[in-house]
């Protein structure tokens, strides 16, 4: 949340994180080089500055396409999910040394456009086994330059969250096509079945975490409550719902997230208006449920954001009897205050 | 297939072309028709923001028609 634009939105957790990537990438390319002259010394520089880059490229995204699934399934993991948009920017910056560095190794030596010779220095479109794998490695790094330059939250309320939503969700066609990137480069270049293994076991996991995290998401989807005869949906017991913390529940089709905190109960639409976090999976920090994404801030009551800041989602209202909570279906106007019941 | 590789990339090079004289105006003069806050925003992060105006220029152009819909 903010009134201004900063340059990097940075605070003390986030430094820190940067600090942890910088390391990280730093060590990985200093092992991949030591490694490499250790077990191939013949390999020339560019080579080795194309593979070293490439491969931490394909490692990062990787754990970026972890990070959400994993907060899903544990909430230790969002901290980093806070992070992942620097992980996402520094990813593409080491995939955009590889193809720079590719390009000017294998495509600026002749009178040819450089970009140009991408895509006709082999035409041999129709071949699986030797298919130009070079130009999927383009598509996905012109996939990743959108992403990474719209990372910033101007673009996020100018272009609207669907539309930037849905701009970073192409991260799973880059992701598809790095994977038959690697694939046919390592088919054409290698004989070893090491790179393929990696990148194998890598989608596998990536897969797996995301049928897991969308396992779990369907069984609230799939809550069918009993409805009393004034038409409130019967949720849970109260004692389910821990302290400062929310139960999430599809109602009337959309998901609700139920607040305990301060002996008080209240319900607020899950969906943060930021970039759609589920507000549920947060916690009440300072008297304001904290969306568990980038920290949007809401107040139970009445589900509009602390002045200055001027979010709203819809509120609903509740029922508490015998400590069972009732849920009027029906949603209130966004920011619409609502008493909470005592618990 | 050469033709289908050369009109490609001249589209994708048009869109560029376009997006960078966009990427100026927005620099210069329009980034605060496009949001009242970059009114008072440093030029570091107007050029932090270039490369994305530049690849989003139509989403933004038609923000610059229609500049009260996202404030």
């Amino acid at each position: 949340m903010g009134l201004d634009y900063k340059l990097v939105l940075w605070n003390k957790h986030k430094k820190a994180y940067d600090k942890i990537i910088a390391f990280g990438m730093v060590m990985y390319l200093v092992l991949f080089i030591v490694l490499t002259l250790i077990f191939n010394p013949e390999t020339i520089a560019e080579t080795m500055i194309i593979r070293a880059f490439g491969s931490l490229a394909v490692i990062m995204l990787h754990i970026i396409l972890a990070i959400g699934p994993l907060s899903r399934l544990n909430p230790q993991f969002l901290p980093i999910l806070y992070n992942r948009r620097h992980l996402g920017v520094s990813m593409f910056l080491a995939a955009l040394i590889h193809g720079v560095f590719a390009i000017i190794h294998f495509h600026t030596l002749g009178n040819v456009n450089p970009i140009y010779s991408v895509f006709t220095s082999n035409m041999d479109y129709g071949s699986l086994t030797n298919f130009p794998f070079q130009v999927l490695g383009f598509l996905a790094l012109l996939i990743l330059f959108f992403m990474a330059s719209t990372s910033h939250d101007f673009f996020l309320k100018n272009l609207s969250p669907q539309v930037w939503k849905g701009l970073h969700m192409l991260v799973y066609i880059a992701y598809a096509l790095i994977l038959l990137h690697v694939f046919l480069g390592a088919f054409q270049q290698e004989t070893s079945i090491f790179t393929i293994g990696i990148v194998v076991l890598g989608f596998i996991v990536i897969t797996s975490l995301h049928l897991v995290a969308a396992f779990k998401e369907s069984k609230v989807d799939g809550f069918k409550g009993e409805k009393d005869t004034g038409g409130w949906l019967k949720v849970c017991d109260m004692h389910e719902i821990p302290e400062d913390r929310a139960k999430i529940f599809t109602v009337g089709k959309k998901r609700v997230a139920i607040f305990k905190y301060d002996g008080k109960l209240s319900a607020i639409h899950n969906v943060c208006k930021h970039q759609g976090g589920p507000l549920g999976e947060g916690k009440i920090v300072d008297g304001c449920i904290t969306c568990p994404w980038h920290g949007y801030q809401y107040l139970p009551h009445n589900g509009q954001s602390p002045p200055p800041f001027t979010e709203k989602v819809a509120t609903y209202e509740l029922r508490l009897d015998n400590d069972i909570i009732y849920i009027n279906p029906i949603g209130l106007e966004e920011g619409t205050a609502v008493e909470p019941i005592l618990c | 297939m050469e033709t289908a590789v050369t009109v490609f990339l001249t589209i994708l090079a048009l869109y560029f072309g376009v997006g960078l004289l966009f990427g100026l105006y927005f620099m210069f003069l329009g980034a605060a028709k496009i949001d009242s806050i970059m009114a008072d925003s440093k030029k570091k992060v107007r050029l932090l923001l270039f490369p994305g105006v530049v690849a989003t220029w139509p989403f933004l152009l038609i923000r610059l028609f229609k500049p009260n819909t996202a404030d």
